[in-house]
């Protein structure tokens, strides 16, 4: 097997930074998208009960029926991919991102506002940075999730290490099947808990040390 | 009596359902119902070819269906009956110093996509298996995770000093397990259970890959025709589907929550 | 007649409790050099009261939890009876040992009526028998039984739950109770209420009790005995409560009792020693203007109204009676037991604006009413025969443990006079 992985490593490497790519790309798009949907709900608090069923629900769907809904709409590819990572990504953070900032004891709110801190300003420096301990919490979810998902999306051409599952799948019998499926298993593990532990670091960095636990 | 006074609120705020799991639970089987009728009412007047008209023939439709439940089930039934017992050995006095290992080593687990297990599983074992219990195999280790680790916090989460009085009081330990914790871990231990459903009944989506069958035999038969109407009604029936196990297992957690908490 | 002979014989039942006996018995957890419990001996007498006080980390629960081996000794002997506990299977020692812990404890998943049943049904009653015993032991602990057996636990008020815990550590009659600060999460007027009641029913049923609390004003009303502990349960005194407030053993024993332990002998006073009177009753459903003229004749503004088990339910002015008829009272009568202390006695006196309080029996039953005239008429009563056998027996202790009661007459009526 070491042969065949070095035999392929620019391949391999390129796969593995497509994978990687799309999931960050769709993982950043998610939390933009999660965090204004929280935004939305906490100042609307009637429709927490309704984001909260939509993000169990969404994540109910399977990814693989979700991407044959979109192909119509994207096509085969990179979009549909992206598309469909997106949208699972946004469903954990959601959900933590709606916790997290309505988590945020009302009364620091009001005393934010009260020394004169505008709206969006409280919202940026006092709401947010307390919340984003339990938003990172999704992140992380969010990204191990997707690791997965987008393995799925090559299925329809998406980019990344999911390639070569399926032409493992498509090489059944071949003497590379195995290899080519395992190493791209394998890779994908590795991969996931690197940016775990990246998050994890991430979160060291980017928390205040005042509600570091 | 003042002594009574508190207890009419508990009661009285029993019966009301959060407003979101009441739209979920309500609404799960209207989106299903409704969907199926809006499918078949689709099928009957779509224009199709007979290439889709052969893929989405209502008796192979049936099959794949019965055939994703078949997997969803058996899969799950493995799966409680594996990852219970091993969640309560691994909370017991003797053994629970295994906990934390058996569990990191799951959660690492987590991380493997499920189409790389189900195709490495399917490649390993191609001719010592059937497609149908090599993806048992593979949903059921992927389902295995969520219940154990649910079971094993469910039993962790009990008040050691309800589990001490049902000792104190003269139950042996098996009758505490079987008469306390359990029942008290019930709640979390089926939260798993909803949660393997929902990764089992996903991911066998996929099984048609390797010629297990399923639902995901229309999708496939979509993608690779490349016809719009078959990929979609394929997507939709998985979905519908989905949603419908997800709404069982939402159904089972009720009735098996009991009384009291 | 002094609190000293009072204690421990007003008791009214058959003994049905056991005696304990602890031999040298010692406790070293592993890992640790210094034993928790260092060869504690002793015996609790068959049908009383052992409360067992020390500070935290003492080794008092240790001890307790020894007796039914939820924690097994590391040497010693400990006999129940005439069996040491060590011969008998774990469970089955259990289940002939009754047990109360904090809260009650009582399994959240299970109706009032299952929690009590528990034991009853390990050993293997049958369903006829256990229902009634379920009844009957709700209303010994004064909850009406077709009201409570079926709510769960989350349906009951602390108190509440902690009476149906008594009744789980009764169900199956067992010789010897052992209790874990049972009256530790309620509050104080309940706690006072729940001491009572257990007192009631102590006075009936007579088992042996042991209890540990942290609250040394719960062991002098509750104990025949009391054992205070050093750390690691070394014994620095064990004796009945008025040895123990008269002449402590030792700095450590005063200093727990507490600077004020004379005002604590008002604890040691009960209203069954104060003479009752007996006030106007009525039952529920009869004349309201054939009540008004009794209570007229008999020169009483207020009447106790009684159910039909002679359990006091309201103590109405005159001028609240209206209607045809009695009506069951709505208000929340606290009564008090006649083992209650004087101390009880007053607190409940201030809160009522009676003046008064009602006194009840063996199962809540209506004794009569004492007066706050009564209360302190009494306590006059016990300082001038203090004085005068002080006078007889010079420095005897007895003589100067009342002599020192001249000063908690002063705080009664100061008590009085701030908070009423």
């Amino acid at each position: 097997m070491w042969d065949f992985i070095v035999d392929r490593r620019s391949q391999l490497l390129i796969n593995a930074f497509n994978h990687v790519y799309l999931v960050l790309l769709a993982v950043v798009f998610a939390t933009i998208i999660a965090v204004a949907l929280a935004v939305l709900v906490t100042r609307m608090p009637r429709l927490e009960p309704l984001a909260n069923a939509v993000s169990a629900i969404g994540l109910t769907i399977p990814s693989f029926a979700l991407i044959g809904l979109l192909l119509p709409a994207t096509g085969l590819g990179d979009t549909t991919a992206l598309v469909a990572v997106t949208f699972y990504a946004t469903l954990p953070i959601l959900r933590n991102a709606i916790v997290g900032l309505q988590g945020v004891d009302a009364n620091l709110m009001e005393s934010a506002r009260g020394m004169g801190l505008s709206e969006p300003a409280a919202l940026l420096r006092v709401r947010l940075p307390l919340a984003w301990p339990v938003i990172l919490a999704g992140i992380r979810v969010s990204v191990q999730m997707s690791m997965g998902i987008a393995a799925i999306a090559a299925y329809v051409l998406g980019p990344g290490l999911g390639v070569w599952i399926y032409t493992g799948l498509t090489q059944i019998g071949g003497k590379n099947a195995v290899n080519y499926a395992l190493t791209a298993t394998i890779a994908i593990v590795v991969l996931a808990l690197l940016l775990d532990l990246l998050l994890i670091l991430l979160g060291r960095v980017t928390t205040s040390k005042g509600i570091r636990v | 009596m003042a002594e009574t006074r508190p207890s009419k609120r508990v009661a009285a705020k029993r019966s009301g359902l959060g407003a979101g799991a009441a739209i979920e639970l309500l609404g799960i089987p209207i989106i299903v119902l409704v969907g199926f009728a809006a499918y078949a009412w689709w099928h009957s007047v779509a224009d199709l070819d007979f290439v889709e008209k052969s893929s989405l023939a209502w008796g192979d439709v049936w099959l794949q269906i019965w055939q994703h439940v078949r997997l969803t089930l058996v899969a799950s039934a493995i799966v409680v009956a594996v990852a219970v017992p091993l969640g309560i050995l691994l909370t017991r006095p003797r053994t629970k110093f295994l906990a934390p290992g058996v569990v990191g080593v799951a959660n690492g687990g987590q991380a493997a996509p499920a189409i790389g297990l189900l195709v490495l599983l399917f490649l390993w074992l191609n001719g010592d298996l059937s497609g149908f219990w090599t993806a048992i195999l593979a949903l059921a280790l992927y389902g295995i995770l969520p219940v154990l680790r649910n079971t094993i916090t469910g039993l962790q989460g009990v008040d050691p000093t309800l589990v001490e009085a049902g000792r104190g009081i003269g139950l042996s330990g098996r009758a505490v397990l079987f008469r306390i914790e359990l029942p008290l871990a019930i709640p979390v231990i089926m939260a798993g259970i909803r949660t393997a459903l929902i990764l089992v009944v996903g991911t066998a989506s996929l099984a048609s890959f390797i010629n297990a069958g399923g639902l995901g035999g229309v999708l496939t038969a979509g993608i690779t025709l490349y016809r719009y109407p078959v990929m979609v009604a394929g997507a939709v029936l998985v979905a519908l589907l989905a949603l419908l196990v997800e709404w069982v297992g939402r159904v089972l957690e009720l009735i098996a929550r009991p009384k009291g908490i | 007649m002094t609190a000293t002979e009072a204690a421990p014989s007003s008791a009214t039942g058959e003994v049905s409790g056991a005696e304990i006996r602890l031999e040298d018995v010692t406790k070293v957890y592993p890992g640790q050099k210094a034993p928790a419990v260092d060869g504690i001996s002793l015996t609790i007498p068959a049908g009383e009261i052992a409360m067992f006080v020390g500070p935290s980390g003492c080794g008092k629960t240790t001890t307790l939890k020894m007796i039914n081996r939820l924690i097994e000794p590391s040497s010693g002997t400990i006999v129940i009876g005439d069996q040491d506990v060590r011969k008998r299977g774990v469970d089955e020692l259990r289940r002939t040992i009754g047990y109360v812990i904090q809260g009650g404890s009582l399994f959240p998943h299970m109706t009032v009526a299952k929690n009590i049943a528990i034991v009853p049904k390990l050993l293997g009653w049958d369903d006829d028998r256990i229902v009634k015993r379920v009844d009957e032991l709700l209303d010994l602990v004064s909850l009406d039984p077709s009201r409570y057996r079926d709510r769960y636990p989350r349906e009951l008020s602390g108190g509440q739950q902690q009476r149906v815990g008594v009744a789980r550590g009764l169900a199956a009659d067992p010789p010897v109770i052992l209790m874990d600060e049972p009256f530790g999460a309620v509050d104080p007027i309940t706690r006072q209420r729940l001491q009572d009641e257990l007192l009631s029913i102590q006075r009936e049923l007579r088992k042996t009790i042991v209890c540990v609390t942290h609250d040394i004003d719960e062991a002098i009303k509750m104990g025949d005995r009391i054992l205070i502990l050093q750390e690691q349960a070394h014994i620095a005194q064990y004796d009945t409560p008025d040895v123990i407030l008269g002449s402590p053993a030792n700095e450590f024993v005063a200093d727990f009792v507490g600077a004020g332990s004379s005002l604590k002998q008002l604890s040691l006073a009960r209203i069954s020693e104060v003479e009752l009177r007996s006030a106007t009753t009525a039952r529920i459903g009869e004349r309201t203007a054939e009540v008004a003229q009794r209570a007229q004749a008999n020169g009483d503004l207020a009447v106790v109204v009684l159910d039909d088990r002679d359990r006091p339910r309201g103590w109405p002015w005159l001028r609240q009676l209206k209607g045809e008829t009695i009506v069951e009272p709505t208000e929340d009568l606290v009564n008090l037991d006649s083992r209650a202390t004087l101390n009880d006695a007053l607190d409940t006196m201030l809160s009522n604006g009676h003046g008064g309080a009602v006194v009840t029996g063996d199962r809540d039953a209506y004794l009569g009413v004492v007066d706050f005239v009564a209360v302190t008429d009494h306590m006059r009563d016990m300082q001038a025969r203090a004085n005068q056998s002080a006078a007889e027996a010079g420095s005897e202790t007895g003589g100067t443990r009342i002599a020192r009661s001249d000063d908690e007459i002063d705080h009664g009526t100061d008590l009085a006079g701030t908070d009423g």
